[in-house]
């Protein structure tokens, strides 16, 4: 079916509560509907039509439609159909109904809605902070148009500290985070513990924050954002700048040129690499074998230096600009690039083999952090984590992006649903990449590498995309503003669906293969958390203030 | 124990940087140097800056300040993309660490004349400069000679021959 | 009467200096050769060397609940480690042969264990809290082991005095020594544990706990602790050698070449940690638990073998 049937069956339930639907092209879906009828709506679509939950995002519209935005994206994956589902609400009190209750997956994109644009989804369970901290005013939401993306808000309590939930009953209460050796980025997690065994969770996270967004729609134009955009995460750059420009494109209605669609595969395969490779060594560092750590890192290393000599950097690529990329791989390059593939196959074999008999490892981690088929359904789970649950889900395949459509791979998938299906699905998935790399380079035909755009982008336009990230799907929206800048630009990274399922993977289970279990759905907290204008100290680990640690640390006994 | 022997057939990977200087490849993108000879002051630099880090102003009619202070540059290569005249080149320098934040900025100023009709300034002070610039001749009147900068733009085949090329 | 003391002495000196001064050595040359196992150059030999002369540098800061406590467990480790060292013939008779026996050093490895479990009790944090838990079970699984294997060797030599137990006295029997190959098999596959590396060293599990107990140590304190652990490698290694594989250095060859050889057989033991800890990964520590549980068993029967004679 395409976006169009979709959209007729949508019509023959709710026809009176679809106010306008738009049909940019077969694939996407964009429909505007009454507020009252927003959770019957996502109801439908999510269990009858059994579409993938995406995100929510909230704007403010008020410069040109005088309300307030609410999105909820939707994905039916075997159809290749994106589709969002729009709600304006009113600006004197913006309250829309949550629908959390029917939705599960929606409720952070609810809390960041509520903390960062004011609008109040009504009805939704657990309405704590969850990006802004505690000690941030009431009444002033960042992402709002009237809020200058520089402002340091009054009356901000730098000495509050976090509330926490009571623990459940006979538990002892374990903080893991913010500073811990093996998470690479600042997070907490409480943890419930009843001796070794964790019996509950409660995740406090933003705190690498940084004010992307408010910067991508103030300060920043249209071939700016690009290298923001690949600096949100420390490995998956290429990906959001990829999806970033994909959706402009989208929203403008702009087809690079067929040389710089082979480009972006190739980068982003190769991007995929290099991030299972140093997730692999990750895991077998956090299970404590150091030296398959030191081997996975040695053999990815070529692919950082092949990186750099096509782009001129190991990770920030640079890469995309609207319509099209900025490097192109030379005949040299490509031998090369060839070359290192090679190598990098047969290195890989070996280890693969390795881990695949260890008993070690799978002693350490079968069994381990299970997410089953129904916790990747509610909480719209993602990548290699629901691949090894056994849904069968790929962005590369359901939502044809560059030039997948036009190479062969396989999907890998696996029964287990623990961590050591994850380890199987993410060195298989090394083998498709490589394959996917070597059918681009034969198949690229000499041409330009980017589009001569002459006119201004048309502003009020959405655009969807969806990219295949090494940990999910990284999924982008955008409104196409004036002045060579976005109206509003949301970046759902797929770790922000991942984390949400973590206190349900870990209960249960005991303290040791917490951090297994929470790096194995490679978390990428710097992807997750995108937005703030102020840098905050509150993550107090025990019962101590702020005022209190200084005190202690800066006290000396003799 | 099969690990151990992919390890030790690997032998040991580690560089002896920096002991001994890791050569970059070239296209890698390292700090970026602006020619002051080469820049027009069309400000395409910092209009494209991603980081905002690239300064205009006209100090006075005559003359336009460049400062490109380098603090928050990412070696993103922008502004070389944009740049008309190839004026900045993106180095192979990586090792930018230092003491003092001065060390960073760099700082072209450039006196622009007015044209006499329209009351606008450009760069280049004669045609003949720009024409310099680029590797064209200038010529040796006393010796009766056409000497040229650079062959990167003539063409490969002579037309005639008797016309002798003599770089400078 | 004098000459015992002044031997006594020297003995101690010279075993003690030994240890304080090759346990770091050791230390380098094992991190030197887990690096090349991996493809990387590793630190340079000397390198825990100037570890411990930083530490030691650095600014004594006390934390956690009880500072006097966590005082006390830093200088107890080192002590006990040392005197156990005086306890161990290492190349030439035991320094302290006549005032110790056996259960004394049996005691003394214990306590090393112990000052562990008194340094995360001081800090009082969680994370130390359940470092010192994992170490407490793994120590009622372990400990027993190298015990069992002690009291075989002192029954078969129907004394406890050092110099007749410390001397392979595990297979001295008329018939084939099972008992004394069953200890052998039991601690060599326990002797990772031991000495704390992996697979077997949860309770410092960096990734997962932040260190445990030693979390609030730092600077002097916590080069006491270091040099314990370095000092215990060796002391449990040369008790190893002496008790298993005595052969060519025991008191009664010539004196400097059993010394050299005792050494010998020390290194390639500690090249066998080395090269084991490099290649597993972590147990976790119920698996762990299981397996101690498993050898135990099996020391049980050895003991059981030796009252009889085997």
């Amino acid at each position: 079916m395409v976006a169009r049937d979709r959209l007729n069956q949508l019509k023959e339930k709710f026809g009176a509560s679809i106010l306008r639907a738009d049909l940019p092209a077969d694939n996407r879906l964009f429909v505007i509907i009454e507020p009252s009828a927003v959770k019957a709506v996502c109801l439908y679509i999510f269990r009858d039509l059994d579409a993938r939950y995406v995100i929510s995002i909230g704007a403010d519209d008020r410069p040109y439609s005088g309300k307030f935005l609410v999105a909820h994206d939707f994905a039916f994956d075997r159809d290749h159909v994106l589709c969002s589902i729009l709600v304006y609400v009113s600006a004197a009190s913006p309250r829309i109904d949550s629908i959390t209750e029917v939705v599960p997956a929606a409720s952070w994109a609810e809390r960041e809605m509520r903390d960062l644009v004011g609008i109040e989804p009504v009805g939704h369970r657990y309405m704590k902070r969850l990006v802004l901290p505690d000690g941030w005013p009431e009444n002033m939401h960042p992402l709002r148009k009237d809020v200058p993306w520089n402002q340091v808000p009054e009356g901000f309590d730098d000495t509050r500290e976090l509330t926490f939930d009571e623990p459940p009953e006979g538990c002892m209460v374990v903080p893991f985070g913010p500073f811990h050796p093996t998470l690479d980025e600042p997070a907490h997690f409480r943890l419930y513990v009843e001796g070794e065994m964790v019996r509950g969770c409660e995740y406090r996270g933003f705190m690498a924050h940084r004010g992307i967004e408010k910067l991508a729609e103030t300060v920043l134009s249209y071939n700016d954002i690009p290298m923001l955009a690949e600096r949100i995460c420390g490995i998956c750059g290429c990906v959001h700048s990829v999806a970033y420009a994909q959706s402009v494109e989208d929203a403008a209605a702009l087809k690079p040129p067929p040389r710089a669609e082979y480009i972006r595969t190739i980068m982003l395969e190769l991007e995929r690499l290099h991030s299972h490779l140093l997730w692999t060594g990750l895991a077998c560092h956090i299970v404590g074998f150091d030296t398959l750590f030191m081997q996975s890192f040695r053999i990815r290393e070529p692919i950082m230096w092949i990186a750099e000599k096509i782009t001129g950097n190991r990770k920030t690529y640079g890469l995309c600009v609207i319509g099209g990329v900025r490097w192109d791989i030379t005949p040299e390059v490509k031998t090369e690039l060839s070359h290192v593939l090679d190598k990098l196959e047969s290195e890989w074999r070996p280890v693969v083999d390795a881990v695949s008999k260890d008993k070690n490892i799978q002693k350490r981690t079968s069994g381990v952090g299970v997410a089953n088929l129904k916790l990747v359904k509610d909480e719209a789970l993602l990548g290699p984590v629901a691949r090894a649950a056994g849904a069968d889900l790929d962005c590369r395949r359901d939502h044809p992006y560059a030039a997948y459509d036009r190479v062969e791979f396989n999907v890998i998938t696996a029964h287990g649903g623990d961590v050591w299906s994850r380890v199987l699905v993410r060195i298989q998935e090394v083998f498709e990449s490589i394959r996917i790399i070597r059918q681009c380079l034969e198949k690229m035909e000499p041409g330009p590498i980017q589009l001569q755009i002459n006119d201004e982008l048309p502003a009020g336009r959405m655009g969807l995309s969806s990219v295949e990230a090494p940990r999910g799907e990284s999924h982008h929206f955008v409104i196409t503003g004036e002045n060579n800048h976005p109206r509003r630009w949301r970046v759902r990274a797929p770790t922000y669906q991942n984390l949400q399922a973590v206190p349900a993977m870990i209960k249960d289970q005991q303290i040791a293969d917490m951090t297994i279990s929470l790096g194995s759905i490679d978390p990428c907290f710097s992807c997750t958390d995108r937005l703030e204008t102020i840098d905050v100290r509150s993550g107090a680990v025990k019962v101590w203030s702020q005022q209190e640690l200084l005190k202690l640390t800066r006290a000396k006994k003799v | 124990m099969k690990e151990t022997a992919i390890c030790l057939g690997a032998g040991r990977v580690t560089l002896p940087y920096p002991a001994a200087a890791k050569p970059v490849p070239e296209k890698f993108r390292g700090r970026p140097i602006f020619d002051a000879r080469k820049c027009i002051g069309c400000a395409g630099c910092a209009n494209n800056c991603p980081a905002r880090e690239i300064l205009i102003y006209d100090v006075s009619q005559e003359i336009r300040v460049l400062e490109y202070l380098g603090r928050r540059c990412t070696y993103c290569g922008r502004c070389a993309d944009v740049c008309p005249e190839k004026a900045i080149t993106m180095s192979k320098d990586f090792e930018t660490a230092t003491n003092q934040i001065s060390d960073t900025r760099q700082r072209i100023e450039l006196f622009m004349s007015t044209c006499q009709r329209c009351g606008r300034c450009f760069t280049e002070p004669s045609a003949l400069e720009t024409l310099k610039m680029k590797g064209y001749r200038f010529d040796d009147l006393q010796h009766d000679r056409w000497v040229f900068h650079s062959e990167t733009f003539l063409e490969k085949d002579k037309v005639a021959d008797d016309i002798e090329i003599e770089l400078d | 009467m004098n000459l015992h003391v002044i031997w006594a002495i020297v003995g101690m000196v010279l075993n003690v200096g030994v240890v304080l001064l090759a346990a770091p050595l050791f230390q380098g040359i094992l991190r030197k050769i887990t690096a090349r196992i991996q493809s990387r150059q590793g630190p340079p030999i000397r390198q825990p060397y100037l570890d411990l002369l930083k530490l030691l540098g650095k600014e004594d800061i006390e934390s956690g609940q009880t500072p006097a406590m966590q005082r006390f467990a830093a200088y107890l480790a080192l002590a006990s480690v040392l005197t156990a060292a005086c306890l161990v013939p290492m190349g030439f008779r035991a320094p302290l042969n006549g005032a110790g026996d056996v259960i004394l050093l049996i005691y003394l490895l214990t306590l090393c264990g112990i000052c562990t479990l008194l340094a995360g009790l001081a800090a009082g944090s969680t994370y130390s809290l359940v470092g010192i838990s994992r170490e407490m079970m793994t120590m009622i699984a372990l400990e027993p082991l190298f015990a069992i294997a002690i009291v075989v060797g002192a029954i078969h030599a129907h004394s406890f005095r050092l110099d007749s137990v410390l001397t392979g006295s595990v297979y001295s029997t008329a018939r084939f020594p099972w008992s004394g190959a069953l200890m052998l098999a039991v601690i060599l596959l326990s002797f990772q544990a031991f000495v704390q590396r992996v697979p077997f060293d949860t309770s410092e599990a960096e990734t997962e706990l932040m260190e445990g107990p030693l979390m609030e140590y730092s600077g002097p304190k916590l080069a006491l602790f270091k040099y314990a652990s370095m000092a215990k490698l060796l002391v449990y290694s040369a008790l190893f050698v002496a008790m298993f594989v005595p052969w060519g250095s025991g008191p009664s060859f010539f004196p400097g070449v059993g010394w050299l050889i005792f050494w010998a057989k020390v290194s390639v033991l500690v090249l066998l940690v080395t090269v084991v800890a490099a290649t597993h990964a972590r147990y976790r520590i119920d698996q762990a638990i299981r397996f101690f549980a498993g050898l135990l068993a099996v020391a049980l029967v050895a003991l059981v073998l030796a009252t009889y004679g085997h």
